[in-house]
This record gives C-alpha cells, sequence and structure tokens, in this order.
C-alpha cells in the first residue's frame, strides 16, 4: 500500500493529556484521567480534546465554539496558565510541561465549576450588570439613527485595544484577589468599564465610577499584572486600571477610600517634595507592599504624564525602607515602559 | 412556567436586536431569549470585513439606490426586489443607531464612520470596526440587552416546537446545566439561530454549532425551507479545519500555486489572477484539484497560498492575523513555507422561508439572520451584506412579533409533549449491540458533501449525494450517546446537532438536484448556463411524511429587469 506523503507532516510525537475531571452527579471530589495520543506538529490543545472525546472517552466534557480564538468559548488552563485551547499548540506546550509528555489541562479557577473543564459564567456576567459595562447614550432617543457622533481617532484609540475582549475569563482565573475575593469587580470587567468611561457617547460616568470605587471595586488590585500576562489577546489591562484610578482621584477627589486618599497625599508629596514625609506616609499603616502595589504605579504615572520622574524619595527611616526603595525602582521603570509603550501605539 | 409573548431562539445579531425591538415596541411584554452559548460567543463574532451602508461618508456620490443594484445583480436576480429594498434603505439608519448605542466603528479623517470598498459593491460602503467588525456588534448589542434586562436563558439547547393545527405554542428546550427539558409556552417564537454551513464540517469556516438547529425545527414542524441549495464557498480556508484565511492575503499579493508551481489563476482570470471574484477563484482552485494538480495529504487534497515573496516584514506588520492562523491551525508559518488551502463552506444563503416582516407561514412562527431566507441574498451574497440582514431583519422581526404578540392565545405545552422530547433522548442513550459513532457520520456527512454537493455539482454527483445523506441517515438511528449525565452533556448536544445537519443536508442536496441551471453560488457541470425561463424562482423544501418535497415560488420583480451578471 502506498502511503500518502504530506509535506507538512514530519512527525507525530506521543502526548499524555491529563485532564481535571468531575461530575458533580457522580464524583464527591474531582481527579485527573490520563489520555496519551500521537500528535501531529500543528495540532492544538483543543484539536486533541475533540479527537479524545470522539474516539476515546465520550463523556469528557469542554466548551468549545468557533475554535479559532474570536468567541472565548474554551478558556482553560493548560500547564497551569490560564489560556484558549483552540490557539494552544500541543508541540509549544510540550516544551513547557513540569513532568515530560504530559500536558496538564484544568478548568478556569475563581468560577464555579460545572463539569470537567466547564466553568459557570453567570458571576462574570452579573459583575458586568454591577458595574454597567455598556453605553448608556446621550443622543436623544428622537435623534437615534439619524445622526452619527463624531468621534475623533484619538479617541477611538482610547479604547480599541480594550473592545479586543472576548471575555474568555482567562485574566479572571489568573487575578490575584479574585481568589481570594470571589467579589471583586475582576480585570475583564474593570477593563469593560474602563473602555466605558472614556467613550464621549456615554452618559453615565460618574454613576460607574461611583461603584468602580466602591468595596471588591478598582481600589482592591494589588498591581500584580497576572492579567495582564495571561490576557489571550494582549491587552494592556493594568493600563485601564490606572486609569481609572486617576479618574477616580481626579474627577471625585481624595475622598472615596482609605486607598484614594494615600494615593493623593503620596503623590503630592514626591511631586513637590521629592520625598516622603512620614506623616502621609502609608506604608506604616498599610505596609510596605501594600503601598507599593497600590499607590505607586499610579502616583507616577500621574507624573510621568507631566515631567520626568522624580528620584527616589528620600525618607526618614520607616521599617522595610531597603526593600521600598529597591521597589520603587523597579515599578517606576514598569511604569516608564508602559507608558512609552501606550504612547506609541 | 408562566407564557411568554416572545420567545427568541438565538443570541447572535439577529436574535439580540430582535429582543432589543421587541422591547422598544412594547415595553409590557415577557420577552426571552434562549441561546445554547453565551450570547456573546454566537458566530456574528466571527464577521471581521464589516457591514455594508450607503452612508456616502467616503464616497459622497454613493446612494441607497446603487446599494440596492449591486445586491440585486449580486444576488444574480434571485433576490426579492422589495425586501432587498427594505434592507438598503434601513442599512443607513441601523449602521447609526448602532453607533449611538456605542458600537466603536473606525473611522474617517472628519470623525464619521468610515467605509472601505468590499467584493461586489460599486463603491466603498463597507462600514468596518478594524477587524473586528462582528464581534464590537455582538458586544454592543449584549451589552445592550443587559441594560435593558432582557430575560436569557444562556445554554439552553431548543429542540422542538410545539404545534397545534396550524400554529405554534411554543419551544421544548433542554437546560444544558440540568438536562431537564423544560417547555417554553410562548404566543410567538422567533428563530435566529444561524446559518447550516458546518454541516460541511471540515470543509466549512463556520463555527462547531453552526448546525442549523432552528431550520431543522422549523422543518420538521412543516415549515418550507428556501432556496437551500444555495450555500456560498470561500476560496481560502485552511486545509485540516477548514477556518477562514481572510481575502486580506491575495489583497496584499499572496500567489495560488499548484502542485505542478504554476500560478494557475493565470488560465481563469488573465488580469485579475488571485483578486478575481470570490466564487470564481473557488472554481479555479477546485477544478484544478479535480484535474490532479493539487497536492496531497491524509487532511484531503489542496493547494497553496504562497505568501514567501511578500517578505517576513510585511507578512508581520500586515497579515498577522492570517500568520498566526496558519501557525495555529496548520503548524505553518507562512513566512517560510506556503499556507495549505481549499474552498470552504462559509455562508447559507437558504433557509426559513419568511416574508419581509420576518412571518413564516406558521402563525406565532417568525425568523431572521442567517437562519432566514427572506431573501435579500439570492443566489449569492454579498460580502458586507450579511451582519446588514441579521440587524434589519432582526429588528423587523422584534418588531413585528411584538405587534401580532396579541393576536394569539397564550399557549400551553402538555406534560405529554415534554415526555416525547425527553423519550427521543432517553433512546439515545440507551446502549445497544451495535452502534454508530457520531464523530465518523459527521465526518463522512462533510465528505460526501463537498465532494457531491459542492462547488461543481452535477446529476449523477448529486444523486450520489442524496444517497449518502440517505444512508447516514439509516446509520444514525444507531448513533449512541455515551455520556449518561444531566449535567452539561455535550456529547448528547452534538448528537442532536448532527440529526439537525442530516436532516437539512437533504433538502440541500434535493435543491440541488431540481435547479438545472447555474446561478450563483449554485454551479452544474451538466447546465452551465443560467435559465431565466425555467429556473427565475425560489425552491422549497418541505417534509412531508419524512420526505423533502419540492415546491417553488416566485421571485418578486421590482425596478431592476433581468440582465447577465458579469464583472
Ligand atoms: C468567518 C466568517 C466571516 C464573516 N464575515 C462577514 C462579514 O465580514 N460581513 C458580513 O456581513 N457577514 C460576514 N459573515 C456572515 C455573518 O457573520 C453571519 O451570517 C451572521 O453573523 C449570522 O448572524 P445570526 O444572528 O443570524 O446568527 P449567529 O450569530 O450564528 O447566532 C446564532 C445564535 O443561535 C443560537 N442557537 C443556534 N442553535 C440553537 C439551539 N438549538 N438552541 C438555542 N440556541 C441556538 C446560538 O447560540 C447563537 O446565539 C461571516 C461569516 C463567517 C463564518
Ligand atoms: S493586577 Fe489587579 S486585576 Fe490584575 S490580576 Fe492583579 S489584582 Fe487582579
Ligand atoms: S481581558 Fe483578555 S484575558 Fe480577560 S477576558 Fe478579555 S480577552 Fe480574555
Ligand atoms: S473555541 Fe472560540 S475561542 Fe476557542
Amino acid at each position: 500500500m502506498t502511503e500518502i506523503i504530506d509535506q507538512h507532516q514530519e512527525g507525530k510525537r506521543d502526548v499524555t493529556f491529563r485532564v481535571f475531571r468531575f461530575n458533580p452527579q457522580v464524583d464527591s471530589k474531582p481527579y485527573f484521567d490520563d489520555y496519551t495520543i500521537s500528535a501531529e506538529r500543528g495540532i492544538t490543545v483543543l484539536r486533541s480534546l475533540n479527537y479524545i472525546k470522539e474516539h476515546v472517552d465520550a463523556t469528557l466534557s469542554f466548551r468549545a465554539f468557533c475554535q479559532a480564538g474570536i468567541c472565548g468559548s474554551c478558556g482553560m488552563r493548560v500547564n497551569g496558565i490560564s489560556k484558549l485551547a483552540c490557539t494552544s499548540q500541543v508541540w509549544d506546550e510540550l516544551d513547557k510541561c513540569r513532568e515530560p509528555g504530559i500536558i496538564r489541562v484544568e478548568p478556569l479557577r475563581s468560577l464555579p465549576m460545572i463539569k470537567d473543564l466547564i466553568v459557570d459564567m453567570d458571576p462574570l456576567v452579573d459583575k458586568m450588570t454591577r458595574y454597567s459595562n455598556w453605553i448608556d447614550s446621550t443622543m436623544p432617543l428622537a435623534d437615534m439613527g439619524k445622526k452619527e457622533f463624531l468621534i475623533s481617532e484619538e479617541e477611538f484609540q482610547q479604547y480599541d485595544k480594550a473592545t479586543d475582549c472576548i471575555l474568555c475569563a482567562s485574566c479572571v482565573s489568573e487575578c490575584s484577589i479574585l481568589r481570594a475575593n470571589k467579589e471583586y469587580v475582576s480585570p475583564a470587567v474593570l477593563l469593560k468599564s474602563y473602555r466605558m468611561n472614556v467613550d464621549s457617547r456615554d452618559g453615565i460616568h460618574d454613576l460607574r465610577l461611583a461603584e468602580l470605587v466602591k468595596d471588591h471595586g478598582v481600589w482592591d488590585c494589588t498591581h500584580c499584572y497576572r492579567c495582564q500576562e495571561s490576557c489571550v489577546k494582549s491587552i494592556p489591562i493594568m493600563e485601564a486600571i490606572h486609569a481609572i484610578r486617576e479618574d477616580a482621584l481626579e474627577s471625585r477627589g481624595p475622598r472615596d477610600t482609605s486607598g484614594a486618599k494615600h494615593a493623593e497625599a503620596f503623590m503630592e508629596d514626591i511631586e513637590k517634595k521629592g520625598k516622603l514625609v512620614e506623616a502621609t506616609l502609608p506604608i506604616r499603616t498599610n505596609g510596605v507592599v501594600w503601598t507599593l502595589r497600590n499607590l505607586l504605579p499610579m502616583a507616577m504615572k500621574m507624573i510621568v504624564k507631566r515631567r520626568t520622574p522624580p528620584p527616589p524619595p528620600l525618607v526618614k527611616s520607616a521599617k522595610g525602607i531597603k526593600i521600598f526603595r529597591a521597589m520603587f525602582r523597579e515599578m517606576t521603570e514598569h511604569v516608564k515602559q508602559d507608558h512609552l509603550k501606550s504612547h506609541k501605539k | 412556567m408562566k407564557p411568554f409573548d416572545i420567545v427568541i431562539v438565538g443570541g447572535g445579531g439577529a436574535g439580540l436586536y430582535a429582543a432589543m425591538e421587541a422591547m422598544k415596541t412594547n415595553p409590557a411584554l415577557n420577552i426571552a431569549v434562549l441561546s445554547k452559548v453565551y450570547p456573546n460567543r454566537s458566530h456574528t463574532s466571527a464577521a471581521q470585513g464589516g457591514a455594508n451602508a450607503a452612508l456616502a461618508n467616503k464616497a459622497k456620490d454613493d446612494s441607497v439606490e446603487m446599494h440596492i443594484f449591486d445586491t440585486i445583480k449580486g444576488s444574480d436576480y434571485l433576490a426579492d426586489q422589495d425586501a432587498v429594498d427594505v434592507l438598503c434603505s434601513e442599512a443607513p439608519k441601523i449602521i447609526r443607531e448602532l453607533e449611538n448605542i456605542g458600537t466603536p466603528w473606525s473611522r474617517m479623517e472628519d470623525n464619521t464612520i468610515a467605509q472601505r470598498p468590499f467584493g461586489g459593491a460599486g463603491r466603498p460602503r463597507c462600514c468596518y470596526c478594524a477587524d473586528k467588525t462582528g464581534h464590537t456588534i455582538l458586544q454592543t448589542l449584549y451589552e445592550q440587552c443587559l441594560r435593558k434586562g432582557v430575560l436569557f436563558f444562556n445554554e439552553y439547547f431548543a429542540l422542538n416546537l410545539s404545534v397545534h393545527g396550524s400554529r405554534s405554542r411554543g419551544l421544548i428546550a433542554m437546560n444544558m446545566k440540568t438536562g431537564k427539558v423544560e417547555a417554553f409556552p410562548a404566543k410567538t417564537v422567533i428563530f435566529a439561530t444561524g446559518g447550516y454551513a458546518k454541516m460541511y464540517w471540515n470543509r466549512s469556516s463556520n463555527a462547531a454549532g453552526n448546525t442549523g438547529d432552528g431550520q431543522a425545527i422549523a422543518y420538521r414542524a412543516g415549515i418550507p425551507m428556501k432556496d437551500m441549495e444555495f450555500v456560498q464557498f470561500h476560496p481560502t480556508g485552511l486545509r485540516k479545519s477548514g477556518l477562514l484565511v481572510t481575502e486580506g492575503a491575495r489583497g496584499e499579493g499572496g500567489y495560488l500555486i499548484n502542485k505542478d508551481g504554476e500560478r494557475f489563476m493565470a488560465r481563469y482570470a488573465k488580469e485579475k489572477m488571485e483578486l478575481g471574484p470570490r466564487d470564481l477563484v473557488s472554481r479555479s482552485i477546485e477544478t484544478e484539484i479535480l484535474e490532479g494538480r493539487g497536492f496531497d495529504s491524509p487532511a484531503g487534497k489542496y493547494i497553496h497560498l504562497d505568501l514567501r515573496h511578500l517578505g517576513a516584514d510585511l507578512i508581520k506588520s500586515r497579515l498577522p492575523q492570517i500568520r498566526e492562523m496558519s501557525l495555529n491551525f496548520e503548524g505553518v508559518d507562512p513566512i517560510e513555507e506556503p499556507i495549505p488551502i481549499r474552498p470552504t463552506a462559509h455562508y447559507s444563503m437558504g433557509g426559513i422561508d419568511t416574508d419581509n416582516f420576518g412571518r413564516t407561514v406558521m402563525d406565532g412562527v417568525y425568523a431572521a439572520g442567517e437562519c432566514a431566507c427572506v431573501s435579500v441574498h439570492g443566489a449569492n451574497r454579498l460580502g458586507g451584506n450579511s451582519l446588514l440582514d441579521i440587524l434589519v431583519f432582526g429588528r423587523i422581526a422584534g418588531h413585528t412579533a411584538a405587534e401580532e404578540a396579541g393576536k394569539f392565545e397564550p399557549g400551553s405545552i402538555s406534560e405529554e409533549e415534554l415526555r416525547e422530547s425527553v423519550e427521543e433522548i432517553r433512546t439515545r442513550m440507551q446502549p445497544s449491540g451495535h452502534y454508530e459513532r457520531y464523530g465518523a457520520l459527521r465526518e463522512e456527512l462533510g465528505q460526501t458533501l463537498a465532494l457531491n454537493v459542492g462547488i461543481f455539482r452535477e446529476s449523477s454527483l448529486l444523486h450520489k449525494g442524496i444517497q449518502d445523506i440517505a444512508e447516514l441517515k439509516e446509520r444514525f438511528k444507531k448513533v449512541r450517546v455515551f455520556d449518561s449525565s444531566d449535567v452539561f452533556n455535550t456529547n448528547l448536544q452534538q448528537v442532536l446537532e448532527l440529526k439537525n445537519m442530516l436532516d437539512l443536508a437533504e433538502t440541500v442536496a434535493v435543491g440541488a438536484l431540481a435547479r438545472e441551471e447555474s446561478r450563483g453560488s449554485h454551479t452544474r457541470i451538466d447546465f452551465p448556463v443560467r435559465d431565466d425561463e425555467k429556473w427565475h424562482k425560489h425552491t422549497l423544501a418541505t417534509l412531508v411524511d419524512g420526505k423533502a418535497i419540492p415546491g417553488e415560488k416566485p421571485v418578486t420583480m421590482g425596478r431592476y429587469e433581468l440582465q447577465e451578471r458579469t464583472y
């Protein structure tokens, strides 16, 4: 028999998928199943799962729809990282395995489990509703459809990237705060809120913002950057979060939360005096890490916008000040680069 | 459950617009939207190109009239001219309305909505948002529905229409999360379930769920399907998956190459070469393959789309998405290797027969979007007209249903009927000695359709196709569901989708055999020319005693007389 030669298929590799299983009807707790298949170059994790479902185990359950990275259905954790199964190459994943040849596949975190790799998306939808993730148009009803708003390229640029979001919930699954606090607004919802708030067609900016500064809102974020690092559409989510905070300070003043108040004082200190005054320094009340994560990036960003960043602040001895200095430098760099990037776009 | 005034099946562009409009028409109505996926996942999100409207932002001399003519000509004169009139006249209004409620359209220098040229259009009138038009339209509509508090039943799979005499009493659907079969008694039902091109399976650009469920449900309830034989093929689908490589690749100067290394388009379109119209390029590629000049592989025959001469820089800067697709789905980097491609089933022109208000022949049942056939696309849809279709007619169907819901008595669905639907599922789940694998059947269906009811059609091929489908239907009786769980049983869902595809496939093949002419996307080798005398009419397929019975319907003419379609 002659074999059909396919020049694109130089080889196959044996791969074991170690898949998280849980069927609430019969299982008291989750377990893992191993499926070993032979995978050719170019095959994705989703196609492998489809293969397993069709040929090995029809009970394996997961979501998939477009199979092209567009619809956001197939978010799951592959080798520990939340991503889309349909755009993840098996051969690439083989290089990232903790145990050679074994790819771990698990459901997204921080959303209720339904079955196997399927989690409940309703909490995310509920949050989109709570934070009014829609445009409440300022166009009078009678004029709807009759004329256009005029929108500048600059404005469009502000939310262009944010509208790439496909609500796959990868960032939600990676968010460190959400794992501890399920009430937390969520990175994707912050991103969407930002997108609405910078849109000149919208009429409920203040209302949305007022909700965002409440408990479990924008001030709870720790700036760990994990959402941004895992975003399947490479959206600079952190920029959106910074922007909401800046906006909150600018349009609401330092009146909402301890976070906002501290940030304002903190920023003024650095900006005006080039040093931190102990009296307003939030380190003592909230700890070094909290201060750095919550206040510094935003304060820096606000300053960088206007002029070159100041030198590391002089601070009288406070506990943990050494770490503080080192982290300050690192963060400044982070923020500066973010800033540069966003201006190059 | 309390009876609904309107149950909308489908949360894509058509379904969501219908919901919004119905609420606006009568806020007191009790409306529900059912969708087998979260609405924002619907296939509308895949549309990249844009939506047509004669806004005249770009070409000042563009007009609704020109849009109408382009559409009628594009349809190869099979579209109903009064319907096209509605489509194109409503277009500017609907695009602006979307703009008013938040769709982030790309902008022109004067800050108005940007427009670009698109195939078959005499003026640049395609409104777009970068390469994510469908995605942003769908997001906008979903956001607005959340804002208005539309009642969603997400991840509900519609099973059957409850029919009593000449009217429907509502819908029966399965809650995927619990596996429970539930009744949705309703005065009116709107189908907005999208297209059926996925029946070509790996030879289709569509999402896995574009299995024509709504059409199949309506068909089984006795509602006629219209013009089912018209399926549009896109020339460049990826070999293994059928996923789309957009026109951009050829627009930037990509070559189509056969196994002898020839740029074969020289044979078919000397001047335009790779940039000829979609149907011509598709036919050319298919001819090369049929005449033995394609490459061979276990995943099927194919030809090359070669971008290498464009250079790494251009590919990276201008065609990043195409490169990503090719890497992700073929494992091929177009900078170093040509992309293996083959034409792919892309859009279904046919669907549930409706009038210009979205009404079907059954009282209280409406349809809109790709699952309906009004018909505005006739034998061939123009790029950018389909998003427009789902918006315009989604809205109209929502409006009509809201106005007419009051005419109908509230329906009720009996326990008996629910039990029938459950029973159907239960038998599937019973083990049997000899069984068939649904995966194999699904693939075989795709293959026979691509081969026998594909781009080139011919009497003996079509007979073979019809026979294959009948056999597959027979074998389907032995398909079993191996997942016995009630919770999110995707195994069961896929089996039910296969059943829908099999039922509809028959209507596509039967329609194609009946239509003894070549028009638009339908090419008969044995009847190579358009035959207006015999075939300037719509075909219908109605299910009677388990068989597709052919029928016909005249085309509504208007200002434009029949002409030859040349570009
Ligand atoms: C790759 C690609 C690119 C395209 N590009 C363009 C373009 O540039 N311009 C253009 O105009 N058109 C384009 N099209 C066509 C266009 O996108 C579609 O025709 C259109 O989006 C269909 O919208 P719809 O609302 O009718 O259906 P869909 O968006 O497909 O929605 C169908 C809905 O029905 C639901 N549903 C289906 N079955 C069931 C069931 N059994 N139970 C419950 N719910 C169900 C689904 O969950 C979904 O919510 C493109 C198509 C493809 C495939
Ligand atoms: S940066 Fe904030 S939103 Fe993002 S993952 Fe960390 S805590 Fe969550
Ligand atoms: S922000 Fe990125 S990772 Fe998060 S849901 Fe949107 S696309 Fe997915
Ligand atoms: S299946 Fe749609 S994003 Fe993966």
